[in-house]
Formats: C-alpha cells, sequence, structure tokens
C-alpha cells in the first residue's frame, strides 16, 4: 500500500497551489491527477486574473464588486479575505515566472471585465491560464513531490469521522491501488459536461465533488450554475470576456447593440448572468440569427482593428478561424451562451476544510463561497491560487499532528467491486449513451432559465437515469488505458451531481444570479439569502441551508 | 445525415501490447460535415460504434495539448484538423499514434521521453540571488522583454514538434523542438540569472544536433517556430562562449570557409570543425571520398560573381549576424 501525509487530487492551479504549501510547510505529498498537470482545464482560462492594483483602484471595491456580483450570497468574510490576497497572490505569481502582459512602463497590464469598476484583470494576452499553470507547474516540478498522473480517484475511504486515505485506478497498468493519507485535498475541478453545450473540456466531470459527496461531504450551492455569454456557436469552445473587455459589442441580428435594454450604463460588461440572459431573450424574441446549431448573436471585433486583435486576443482569434471558419478581424464570430462554470461545489470554509475531518477543497470543485450566486470574470483563477494555497496549509497542519490513517483489508475491494461487476456484465447500459441523454436533459430543464414545470421533469429523468446507470456495463476487457471504464466512472460522477443541482435549483423559489426562476423571477432576501447545502441520503440529495457570511454591505438591487 | 456532412473513411491504427500479436488498421466511416475536427470524428466512433478505441483528448480547443496524432502522416492536433481537407487530398484519414515515444495503446503513446528530455533542461526559474526580485512588487519588464520571449509561451506541450523530429529519431540524446523552446524561453527571460550556465551546457547536451529541417516549425500547432528559436540559442551559445564545441565550429567554419572562394571547401571544412589533430581522425573517411568522389576533395574553382558573394558577407557582417 501506498503511504504519505497529503494526498493532493487534481493538478490544476487550485492542486498544484494546494501541493506546494503543503511541501513548503514540511509534509510528504503525493499529486493525483487524471491528466498531466499541464493538461489540466486550467489552462483554458483566457482573460485574466482579478488584482485592485491600479492607483484609481482599490481592495473594498474589489469586495463590493464581488458582494454585488454574487448577488449578495456570497460570504463577506471570505470575499474580504480573498481581495486582500489577490495583490500577493499575483505578486508571488510573478515571481514564479508568469510572463504577464505589460504595460508601457513595464507594470502589469490590466484590462476592464463584467461587473468590475475599474480595470483590475491583470493578463497574459488572451491565455492567462495556460501562462500561470506553466509557472507554477515550473515552480513545483523543482520540489519533492510524487507524481500519480493518470490515475483515477475511485473512493475516498472516510472511517471514525475522518479521512484515511483514497482507492484508485493507475489507467496505465490498469490497476487498482490504494493510498493511505492523513489528509485529502480536492481540486478535481468543475462539472460542465453535465450540459450538452459547455465551454468546460471534455475532463470536467466533477469526480471529486461526487466523491466528496458520497463520502459524507456536504456540496454547497449546486443549483448556482453560470452561463458564459460568448461560447462559439457549435463547438461551444470559450471566447474570452477579454472580448468584450477590449472593446468587442454584442450585436443582434437587426444590428442593434442589444444590452443597451438590459444593462443602459455598461451595456457588453454587465455581469455574465445579466448578459446570458439578455441573448437568450433575444434570441427567444427572435431577434437573434438562426441557423443549424441553433440561435446566436454577433459578438463584433472588427472596428479594434487588425493588430490589436491580433496580439491581445492570439488564441480566440486562432480559435475562430481553426473552429468557426471566421477571422474576427474582418467578420463578426457567433456566439451563444454555454455552461462556463460552478459556482456551487464541496462546501468548504475560508481554510479550505469541509464538514468530514482531514478532507480539504479547493478551486472550482469548492464553495467557500466567494461567488455566490454568480462569479465575475478573473476572479477564479485568483480563487484557485488563493484558496489552494489555504486548503494546502490546513491540510499540512491537520496532517503534522493527525494519528496514523488506517486503511483496512476490505477497503480496495469495496470501492473497486462495483466497477468490475460493470466489466462482468454480458450486457447493460452504454455509459455514453447515458451521458448524452443526462446533457440534453440539463441543457432543456436546467439552463438559464428555470421553472417548477421543468424542474420537476429534469429530476424525474435524472432520476431515472441514475437508475438505468445501476445497470452500466463496460465493454473493454483491456487492462491498459481502458478508457470506457473512465466513462463510466464519470457518468456516474455526473449523474450524482445533475441530481444535486436540479433538487436544489427545485427548492429554490426565487432568482438571484444565475439561478433564475421565471416563476419566480425576483430575488426573495427574506427566505432566501442562505446557502444550500446538499448531502447525499438513500433517496438522494436531503437539503439544509446555512447563512450568508455577513459584515458590512447590505443587499440592494443589482443594477449594472 | 446532416445537412453537406460527408462521408469521412478513418484507418485507425489500433494495438493494445497485452492483447495484439501486432498492430492493425481498423476501418470505420462516420458522416460528418467538412469544418468538423478529427477528434470529433475518433469520438463518434468511441460513441457509436467502438467504444474500446483509445486515445487521449481534453479541452477540444487547442490548448491542453492532450490530442496531438499522425494524421494523414502529419504530426498534429486532431481537434484542430477539421476532415474536410484531409479528405480531399487523400480521400481518406488515417490516423496513428505520435512517433518517436512508444505506443501504450492505440493511440495513446508513452510521453515519457517527451518529458525526460522537457526536464532535462531545468525548466525552472533561477533568479539570481545577487539580484534579488523586488518585495512585494513584481518585476518591471517592458513589453520589448515580453516580446523577446517570441511565441514560446505559447507552447502546449503537445509533442507534436517531438514527433516530428527526425533528430529525436535519429539521437536519444536530442533534446527535441519543445524541450530548446521551452530553455529559449528561460534564456531570454530577465528574472533569470543562470541564462549564460543554460547556454553553456546546451552546447554539450544537444543544441548543435538540430538538423535545421524546420519540420518542427511546420507541426507546432500553436506557431512557436521551436526551429527558430533553436536557431537563436545557437547564435547567443556562440555570442557567450565562442565558437569552442565541434557543432559551433562546423557552422562558423561554414560561414568562414564560403567567404573566401563562394562555395564550400570540404578539406578545410574538416579542418574548421575538427582542427588539424581531429583532421587525423577523418582520415579513413577522407580517402573513401577519395576514390569515390574526389573532385570533392579538390579546392573548389572560382566562381563567378564573388564580388556578390562579398556584398552578402559585408551584410552579414555588419548585421552582427549569427555563425
Amino acid at each position: 500500500m501506498l503511504r504519505h501525509e497529503v494526498v493532493v487530487v487534481g493538478a490544476g492551479l487550485a492542486g498544484q497551489r494546494a501541493a506546494l504549501a503543503a511541501i513548503e510547510a514540511g509534509r510528504d505529498v503525493a499529486l493525483l491527477t487524471k491528466l498531466h498537470p499541464l493538461r489540466s482545464h486550467s489552462g483554458a482560462a483566457q482573460g485574466g486574473i482579478n488584482a485592485a492594483v491600479g492607483a484609481e483602484d482599490s481592495v473594498d471595491t474589489h469586495i463590493f464588486d464581488t458582494v454585488k456580483g454574487s448577488d449578495y450570497l456570497g460570504d463577506q468574510d471570505a470575499i474580504e479575505f480573498f481581495c486582500r490576497e489577490a495583490g500577493p497572490t499575483v505578486v508571488e505569481m510573478e515571481h514564479f515566472g508568469t510572463i504577464f502582459s505589460r504595460g508601457p512602463d513595464g507594470s502589469l497590464a490590466r484590462r476592464p471585465f463584467g461587473g468590475a469598476h475599474f480595470p483590475r484583470t491583470i493578463y497574459a494576452a488572451d491565455r492567462t491560464g495556460l501562462a500561470l499553470l506553466q509557472a507554477l507547474w515550473e515552480r513545483l516540478g523543482g520540489e519533492h513531490l510524487t507524481l500519480y498522473e493518470e490515475w483515477d480517484l475511485l473512493r475516498l475511504i472516510v472511517r471514525d469521522g475522518r479521512v484515511q486515505g483514497v482507492v484508485a485506478f493507475d489507467r496505465r497498468r490498469g490497476t487498482f491501488e490504494e493510498i493511505a493519507a492523513k489528509a485529502v485535498v480536492l481540486a478535481t475541478g468543475p462539472a460542465g459536461r453535465i450540459y450538452a453545450r459547455t465551454t468546460n473540456a471534455h475532463s470536467c466531470t466533477g469526480d471529486g465533488i461526487a466523491l466528496a459527496y458520497e463520502a459524507g461531504a456536504a456540496l454547497k450551492d449546486m443549483e448556482f450554475v453560470q452561463f458564459h455569454p460568448t461560447a462559439l456557436l457549435e463547438s461551444g469552445i470559450l471566447i474570452t470576456e477579454g472580448a468584450r473587455g477590449e472593446g468587442g459589442l454584442l450585436k443582434n441580428a437587426s444590428g442593434d447593440r442589444f444590452m443597451a435594454t438590459y444593462a443602459p450604463h455598461v451595456l457588453e460588461l454587465a455581469s455574465r448572468d445579466v448578459v446570458s440572459r439578455a441573448i437568450v431573450t433575444e434570441i427567444g424574441a427572435g431577434r437573434g440569427f438562426s441557423g443549424p446549431y441553433g440561435g446566436y448573436v454577433h459578438l463584433e471585433l472588427m472596428h479594434l482593428g487588425r493588430e490589436k486583435i491580433e496580439s491581445r486576443l492570439q488564441e480566440i482569434c486562432d480559435f475562430a478561424r481553426h473552429f468557426a471558419g471566421i477571422d474576427p478581424v474582418t467578420q463578426p464570430i457567433p456566439v451563444y451562451p454555454a455552461q462556463h462554470y460552478m459556482m456551487g461545489g464541496i462546501g468548504t470554509d475560508a481554510k479550505g476544510a469541509t464538514n468530514v475531518r482531514g478532507l480539504y477543497a479547493a478551486g472550482e470543485a469548492a464553495c467557500v463561497s466567494i461567488h455566490g450566486a454568480n462569479r465575475l470574470g478573473g476572479n477564479s483563477l485568483l480563487e484557485t491560487l488563493v484558496f489552494g494555497k489555504q486548503a494546502g496549509l490546513a491540510a499540512a497542519a491537520y496532517a503534522d499532528t493527525a494519528a496514523a490513517p488506517e486503511m483496512h483489508a476490505s477497503d480496495l475491494d469495496d470501492a473497486t467491486g462495483p466497477l468490475r461487476a460493470w466489466s462482468a456484465k454480458p450486457d447493460g447500459e452504454d455509459p455514453s449513451a447515458l451521458r448524452a441523454e443526462m446533457q440534453a436533459t440539463m441543457e432543456q430543464y436546467v439552463g438559464i432559465y428555470r421553472d417548477e414545470a421543468g424542474l420537476l421533469e429534469g429530476i424525474r429523468r435524472i432520476r431515472a437515469l441514475r437508475a438505468r446507470f445501476g445497470n452500466v456495463r463496460v465493454v473493454d476487457r483491456s487492462q491498459v488505458y481502458n478508457l470506457n471504464l473512465t466513462d463510466a466512472l464519470e457518468t456516474g460522477h455526473m449523474l450524482e451531481l445533475a441530481e444535486a443541482i436540479v433538487v436544489g435549483a427545485y427548492a429554490r423559489t426565487e432568482s438571484r444570479g444565475a439561478h433564475a426562476r421565471t416563476d419566480f423571477p425576483k430575488r426573495d432576501d427574506a427566505q432566501w439569502m442562505r446557502h444550500t447545502l446538499a448531502s447525499r441520503g438513500p433517496e438522494g440529495p436531503v437539503l439544509s441551508y446555512a447563512p450568508v457570511g455577513y459584515t458590512r454591505w447590505d443587499p440592494t438591487e443589482r443594477v449594472y | 445525415m446532416a445537412a453537406g456532412a460527408i462521408s469521412v473513411p478513418l484507418e485507425v491504427y489500433r494495438f493494445d501490447p497485452a492483447h495484439d500479436p501486432a498492430p492493425r488498421y481498423d476501418r470505420y466511416t462516420v458522416e460528418l460535415e467538412p469544418h468538423v475536427p478529427v477528434l470529433s470524428a475518433l469520438l463518434k466512433v468511441r460513441a457509436e460504434i467502438d467504444p474500446t478505441l483509445t486515445l487521449r483528448y481534453s479541452c477540444r480547443s487547442a490548448i491542453c495539448g492532450s490530442c496531438a496524432l499522425q494524421i494523414n502522416s502529419k504530426s498534429r492536433l486532431a481537434c484542430e484538423t477539421p476532415v474536410g481537407p484531409e479528405i480531399e487530398r487523400h480521400g481518406r484519414i488515417v490516423v496513428e499514434p505520435m512517433r518517436n515515444q512508444p505506443v501504450l495503446r492505440d493511440l495513446v503513446v508513452d510521453q515519457g521521453p517527451f518529458w525526460h528530455q522537457y526536464d532535462r533542461i531545468d525548466p525552472h526559474l533561477r533568479p539570481d540571488p545577487a539580484h534579488p526580485m523586488p518585495v512585494d512588487a513584481p518585476t518591471s519588464m517592458s513589453p520589448e522583454q515580453v516580446e523577446r520571449f517570441k511565441e514560446t509561451p505559447r507552447c502546449i506541450a503537445c509533442a507534436a514538434c517531438f514527433s516530428a523530429c527526425p533528430a529525436v529519431e535519429a539521437d536519444p540524446t536530442f533534446p527535441g523542438p519543445m524541450a530548446l523552446a521551452k530553455l529559449y524561453r528561460f534564456v531570454v527571460d530577465p528574472r533569470d540569472g543562470t541564462t549564460q550556465d543554460r547556454l553553456v551546457r546546451i552546447q554539450t547536451e544537444g543544441l548543435w544536433l538540430c538538423l535545421r529541417c524546420h519540420l518542427c516549425t511546420e507541426a507546432c500547432p500553436k506557431d512557436v517556430r521551436p526551429s527558430e528559436r533553436i536557431r537563436d540559442l545557437k547564435e547567443m551559445a556562440i555570442a557567450v562562449q565562442g565558437a569552442t564545441e565541434r557543432g559551433s565550429r562546423h557552422a562558423v567554419g561554414f560561414k568562414e570557409n564560403i567567404r573566401v572562394a563562394g562555395t564550400l571547401n570540404e578539406t578545410r571544412l574538416v579542418r574548421q570543425t575538427d582542427g588539424v589533430v581531429g583532421m587525423v581522425g577523418q582520415l579513413g573517411q577522407g580517402l573513401r571520398i577519395w576514390r569515390k568522389k574526389p573532385e570533392l576533395l579538390h579546392r573548389p574553382k572560382p566562381i563567378q560573381g564573388q564580388a556578390e558573394v562579398d556584398q552578402i558577407y559585408e551584410a552579414l557582417d555588419d548585421a552582427k549576424g549569427g555563425p
């Protein structure tokens, strides 16, 4: 059996930062990931990372913008900590070697982003996530670290109210492995692939969130799913908010800058939930374009000129050319909203601790909550680094004093029994088919606009899919890199989370941030300014509620 | 079939070393619109025809670097290679794993050799202790300094260049295009304090093994242009250390050799590269050439237009060009 003091699962920015913090605290750390660290989805983040470092800007304004952006569901105490850490975090990443874009005076260049009072988003062209991921891996790679690369997490072993270790699957050798650990940090990213239209990578299947849920951790605010306003038509590939930050315009089929109707003060730079709803409303009213991939609107960059487009928006220029056959220098980019981010996740405090002793979480897999009901662009990269570090430190401190973990002889068999049964069946459900049905269901019933009838239908369908998943079958018999087994694992994880999302959305009879109920169009602070907590019960998610952390900002109506 | 869809015949390399005696090619046909990438075709096969087809993929937007493959014999990202032009040009799409890395299964290779070379160039920022970074503030870096990185920050470590490189195939000690482009990224970083050491070290650790074929630059999906950065590294290495290594002596010798008579004097080039003593070691080779093609060893005949050659060299000297 393998043994480490701290096991970090997921090697994107949050996981790597957690690992670095735990190593610097003197712990023996393993990093377990189903991808090579440099292939993590953090690398796909484009626009930038927020830090109020400009002379006109202030940390207080960053705090206020984040609180308002969250539609008053973010915990204000955690947000204050988060925004204060922004400056030092960006400086640290610069010192680690991040190649940021620069202003003429040699300072870090900043661009405007949605929902922010000042240009506060520091960037590396339109590949900020990649720049940070490279620099952090170059930093972490020089440390003593055990890397379990291309391993799938199968189960968290929790006994006597605390984490004892994990069971995992080594894809390349096809072996099941036990790792005893005093503390586990989950930084496994989001589950965007629950939806048919998503900017997320294929690997974003919420494995860590689902396994934490299974192990008794409470999930927080799962119903809050962010839809990015500008995904490339058909493929759903992200077109950064930075495109609008640099001056890009949204236009409907009549050529109108329709955002004037929905956010008269800031137009295209309103918060993401606002812009996504505006686009869906325009398309629904027949003012969008239509085609074989559904309704869409135009994102225009042409007026910015070739030089600016090709230097500051180099990657999305390539995306539009390669994936849509569109040259943004001369043509508008066809875009529609697509699932982009999960505000919810494994419930943690500001140190990354969950309700399970020894279990920590950070990054998009976690919910502190900083983002509340809607995340601002530029805050997620920051979150991965700020709370990745906190979770790593907390896990290291816990592991320093915790008793040795106890794995039982039966742990491996218990965790892998169901998987072995999937492969032994002569007949059964195809995981890819179940996945496709789940994605269509979530798209149709749990999308940007929701209502009671649709959500009830969503619950019914997801539960039916979960029942069918009980009969899932893996046809691939190979020991080596059995992706068919991974398909089944991931589909099972996503179905668990889909149920938590739709049940939470059904219960929340208000509209707040990204959760828009057409049957309850108003925000209801008296009843609903509180976090949803979902615990796994035998009949599905059991919901309870927790208060929002409050310091000094009273909720007001959110207008952009 | 969707409107505008075409028939896409695929021939996909299949091999599970644990079960198969030898690799085979499985044929599948899927219906897709021409702009759809090869990755979508392969995922369609996995979802609808054969879930045992094994490949790496994740972001499907050319940023994670997972899905580099050989597509009709070219190393490319499956996610950004549309099926239409491949069918037009070749009538079918042959999909094979990348080269220069052993196959684990089907299209999945063991990237160990690639990452080994990456690790070898010490891919870590090594600040100069004598010039500590500012406290609580970012390092100042002008836009011009950022320009010096060229396109190297765009590298997604997909290994398409490593797969396409004949020098990697010929000599496993060659770091390969990606690692050298990564080295360049550290060498030009104003925050790195080990630039000179890096350049001196790489002179004897494979820099001069590059064949200058530019296949890496052709293969790179992010326009990193590794071969051009390798050329830059060579120039910088000579500037730091002079032409003291066999590779750099050969390069400088080549330039000076042609300066004399506008054409190559092979015999003298051997002396310029290996020195008089080294020439002794090449005597056997010289004898073989003398038997087969004695004219190669003659002093070359003067060429017409020596004045133009002189002009080219004057321009080169003025530009303080490299080797």
